[in-house]
C-alpha cells in the first residue's frame, strides 16, 4: 500500500477525535471596528499603515501623485514596476519614460525603487494585498531596497475578514487563478539579534503608499 | 538529529551555569510573553479570550475531519498545478526531496524556516548528498553557521547575545567587525541575496493549508520566506498532516491569531497564500511547486489522548511563558521542540523510552495553557504522560521503590503513624540534608522540618483534654 493510502486509513481507523467540542456560534473578525463609512476605513487605514513603518503620502490628484514618485525616485534612472493597467495612474510608464526613466518589469536585485499598485488594502492593520500574475510581477514588491505602493481609497476594505468574503462572493476559482497572493504589512524587518528591531532584512527596507482619492 | 532528551537533567545542569545564554534567553521570552500579551488583549480581554477560543475550535474541528480535509486539500492543490506527495516517515519525505533535486538538476537549495524540515534532518541528508543548501532566516542562518540546531520555535537564536553573533560572523565569514546589529544584517543580507538569486530549490515549511482552495500558507517577516518561494525554479513545501484548515474564513482567525500570540504582531511582515507555480503568461515565481504532507508519528498520535497536540500552531507562547524553559533556553530538551509543546511532542514522536525526563520538567504551573493561542490543555498531557511513563515501567527504580513503599506507609494508620515517629527522630540525627540518594533533592533546597508533633497527637491531646474538662 501506498503512504497516502496508509496515512488515511491509519487515521481512519481510530475513534475520530473532538467529537465534543462545540461550534463557535458567531464567528468573530479579528479586530473590532467600531466605524466602517469610507472616511473612517481610510483614516484607520493611514494611522496602521504608520504603525508598521509605512510613509503613506495622500495625493489629490494625479499630478501630486508623480510629483511623490519622482521625488522618491531620487535621481535613479532605472525602476521596476507592474504594468499601467494595474497602476492607478493615467500613462504611468509614458511618463516616466518621457522623463527619461527605463522601466523593467523585473530585474535581478539591481533596481532600487519598485512600484505596484494594490488589490486591497486593510484598514484593520494598514495591510496591501495583492495577487500575482501577467503584468503583476511578484519581484517589485521583493528585490528593491525602496517599495512603493500606488492605491486609491476606494480600494480600502474594513479587514481580512471582509477581503476574504469578498473573494468568496467573487468566487474562488479567480483567487486560485492566481500562483500567489500577499499580504504585505510594513518593511521586511527581523529582531533575530538580540531582539533588536532592524529594517530592511531580506526585502525592502522602505514601504510608501501613495494614496490617490 | 540525535536525541539527547534522556539527558535532559544533566543538559539543564550545563544550561543553568550558562550566564550568556541566561541573559539573552531571559530577556527574548519576557519580551515575547510581554508582547503577546499586548497584541492578544489589543481590543480588550473578553474579545482576546473570544478569539483563542474561535482559533481552538477551527483548529480541533479541522482534526476531526482531518482524513477528509486531506483529500479535499489534495484535489484542490493538484487542480491548482501542485504536486501532492505524502510521506509516512522521515526518511520517506528525505527521499522524495532528493528525488525532486535529481529530476530537476538543483545543485543549491534556498532554505526558509520550517520545523517540520528539522524534525527530518533534512539539512543532513542534502549535505552528505554533496547539495549545497543554506538557511536563510537570519535565526536559523547564523545557527548553521555555527552548527547548533535551533532553540526557540519563532526565534532559533533566542539563546545568543549579539556580542556572541557577531563573533560567529567573523569568525565564519569574516565580517568586519561591528557591535551594531544593523550592520550586522545588512552583512548577512548581501550574502544570502547571492542565494536567493543563484538557488535553483527553495525549501518551505507550511503554517496552514486551506483545503477548500488548496492554498498553501507561509507567515514570515523577514522576506526571505517569499524569497525560497519565488526566486527558485522549484519550491518544495514540507508540511504536517495536521496544518490543514477547513476554510478561508478558519484561516482568516488562524493567520491573524499567530502573530498575536508569537511576536505580537497584528499581521507579520508577509501572509504568502500560493496557489501553485506561476501561470502561463507570468514573468516569475517557481515552474514547480511540490507539497510534501508529512505523517512522522502524526497518525499515531492522531489516535490517543494526545491528539490535541497536534492543534498546535507552533507560535512559541508557551516557551515564552513557561519557568523552565525560561531557565534552561530549548537545548537542554534534546530534540528538536523545546519548552511545554517539546515536552509532550518530543516523547510522542521519538519514544516516551528515549524522552523520559521531559514530562517531568515542568512545575505544572499551567502558564502554557493559559498562553496557548488554541488552548491545548498541555500540563493535563504532561501530567498523562509521567502515567505512562510509571505504566510502562519507565519509571525510575528507585521512585518506583519509594511510590510503593509510600503507598505501603499509607495503607493502615498504624503504620503511617510510626513513619511519621521515624522520620522525626531521623531528622533530628541528620538534619536539613537528606543522605543520598535523597540527598540529590536537597542539593538545592532545604528538606522543610517537620511539625514536632504529629496532627494525631495534637487530636489526641486535645481529645484527652476536652474529656477531662
Ligand atoms: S502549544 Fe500552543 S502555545 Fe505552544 S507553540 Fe503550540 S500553539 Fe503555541
Amino acid at each position: 500500500m501506498n503512504s497516502r493510502n496508509t496515512i488515511l486509513k491509519k487515521l481512519r481507523a481510530t475513534q475520530t477525535p473532538f467529537t465534543d467540542v462545540a461550534p463557535i456560534e458567531q464567528r468573530r473578525n479579528m479586530v473590532p471596528l467600531a466605524e466602517t463609512t469610507p472616511d473612517a476605513l481610510t483614516q484607520r487605514f493611514i494611522a496602521e499603515a504608520e504603525k508598521i513603518g509605512c510613509r503613506v503620502y495622500a495625493a489629490e490628484d494625479a499630478a501630486a501623485a508623480f510629483e511623490r514618485v519622482f521625488a522618491l525616485l531620487n535621481g535613479d534612472k532605472q525602476i521596476s514596476a507592474w504594468d499601467d493597467a494595474f497602476l492607478p495612474m493615467p500613462e504611468f510608464s509614458e511618463t516616466l519614460k518621457t522623463a527619461g526613466i527605463e522601466i523593467t518589469a523585473s530585474d535581478n536585485g539591481q533596481v532600487r525603487l519598485g512600484i505596484t499598485g494594490i488589490d486591497a488594502g486593510l484598514a484593520s492593520t494598514g495591510s496591501l494585498i495583492f495577487s500575482s500574475g501577467h503584468g503583476k510581477y511578484r519581484t517589485v514588491s521583493l528585490l528593491p531596497t525602496v517599495y512603493v505602493a500606488i492605491m486609491t481609497t476606494n480600494q480600502i476594505v474594513a479587514d481580512f475578514e471582509t477581503w476574504v468574503a469578498l473573494q468568496k462572493e467573487r468566487g474562488l476559482d479567480q483567487f486560485r487563478q492566481s500562483s500567489n497572493t500577499v499580504i504585505i504589512s510594513g518593511p521586511s524587518k527581523t529582531a533575530d539579534i538580540a531582539q533588536e528591531l532592524i529594517l530592511g532584512a531580506h526585502g525592502p527596507k522602505e514601504v510608501h503608499i501613495i494614496l490617490l482619492p | 538529529m540525535e536525541i539527547q532528551s534522556n539527558n535532559f537533567v544533566s543538559l539543564s545542569a550545563i544550561a543553568i551555569r550558562n550566564s550568556e545564554m541566561q541573559k539573552a534567553v531571559s530577556k527574548g521570552t519576557r519580551n515575547g510573553y510581554d508582547k503577546r500579551l499586548a497584541a492578544m488583549f489589543a481590543y480588550g480581554e473578553e474579545h482576546g479570550e473570544a478569539m483563542r477560543q474561535q482559533a481552538a475550535e477551527a483548529k480541533r474541528r479541522a482534526l476531526r475531519q482531518l482524513p477528509e480535509l486531506l483529500e479535499m486539500a489534495e484535489a484542490n492543490m493538484q487542480a491548482n498545478g501542485i504536486h501532492v506527495l505524502w510521506a509516512l516517515d522521515a526518511d520517506e519525505a528525505n527521499r522524495q526531496v532528493m528525488d525532486i533535486i535529481k529530476r530537476h538538476e538543483v545543485k543549491r537549495v534556498a532554505k526558509g524556516k520550517s520545523m517540520a524540515t528539522e524534525e527530518i534532518g533534512l539539512n543532513h541528508v542534502l549535505e552528505t548528498n554533496g547539495i549545497d543548501v543554506v538557511e536563510t532566516d537570519l535565526g536559523e542562518y547564523i545557527i548553521q553557521l555555527n552548527h547548533e540546531p535551533p532553540s526557540h520555535i519563532v526565534a532559533p537564536v533566542i539563546h545568543k547575545t549579539k556580542e556572541e553573533i557577531r563573533d560567529i560572523f567573523i569568525e565564519k565569514l569574516n565580517m568586519p567587525p561591528t557591535d551594531d546589529a544593523a550592520e550586522m544584517v545588512a552583512f548577512a543580507r548581501k550574502k544570502l541575496r547571492d542565494i536567493f538569486l543563484s538557488a535553483d530549490l527553495g525549501v518551505s515549511g507550511g503554517n496552514f493549508i486551506i483545503a477548500e482552495t488548496g492554498t498553501l500558507c507561509l507567515v514570515e517577516n523577514e522576506a526571505n520566506g517569499r524569497m525560497c518561494t519565488t526566486m527558485p525554479r522549484v519550491h518544495v513545501a514540507v508540511v504536517g498532516i495536521e496544518k490543514m484548515v477547513e476554510n478561508f474564513e478558519d484561516y482568516a482567525t488562524l493567520t491573524q491569531v499567530l502573530p498575536r500570540s508569537s511576536t505580537g504582531q497584528h499581521m507579520t511582515v508577509y501572509t504568502s497564500m500560493i496557489n501553485g507555480p506561476k501561470r502561463p503568461g507570468d514573468a516569475d515565481g517557481p515552474e514547480h511547486v511540490y507539497v510534501i504532507l508529512l505523517d512522522n508519528g502524526r497518525s499515531d498520535i492522531y489516535a490517543t489522548k494526545y491528539a490535541e497536540a497536534l492543534a498546535c500552531i507552533r507560535c512559541g507562547a508557551c516557551q515564552n511563558a513557561c519557568p523552565v524553559y525560561r531557565s534552561t533556553g530549548g537545548h537542554a530538551y534534546g530534540w528538536v521542540y523545546g519548552g511545554p509543546i517539546g515536552a509532550v511532542l518530543t516523547p510522542l514522536f521519538v519514544g516516551l523510552d528515549k524522552a523520559k525526563p521531559l514530562p517531568q520538567a515542568s512545575s505544572l504551573c499551567g502558564s502554557c495553557k493559559q498562553v496557548c493561542p488554541v488552548d491545548i490543555d498541555l500540563p493535563r498531557m504532561l501530567l498523562d504522560l509521567r502515567h505512562d511513563t510509571i505504566q510502562q515501567g519507565l519509571g525510575d527504580t528507585l521512585w518506583n521503590l519509594g511510590i510503593k513503599s509510600w503507598a505501603w506507609g499509607n495503607s493502615s494508620p498504624r503504620l503511617f503513624e510510626m513513619g511519621g515517629m521515624a522520620a522525626r527522630l531521623g531528622q533530628g540525627v541528620i538534619g536539613q540534608n537528606l543522605p543520598a540518594p535523597l540527598g540529590e533533592w536537597t542539593k538545592f533546597r532545604d528538606f522543610p522540618s517537620f511539625a514536632p508533633k504529629s496532627f494525631r497527637q495534637l487530636w489526641r491531646e486535645r481529645q484527652k483534654a476536652q474529656a477531662q474538662s
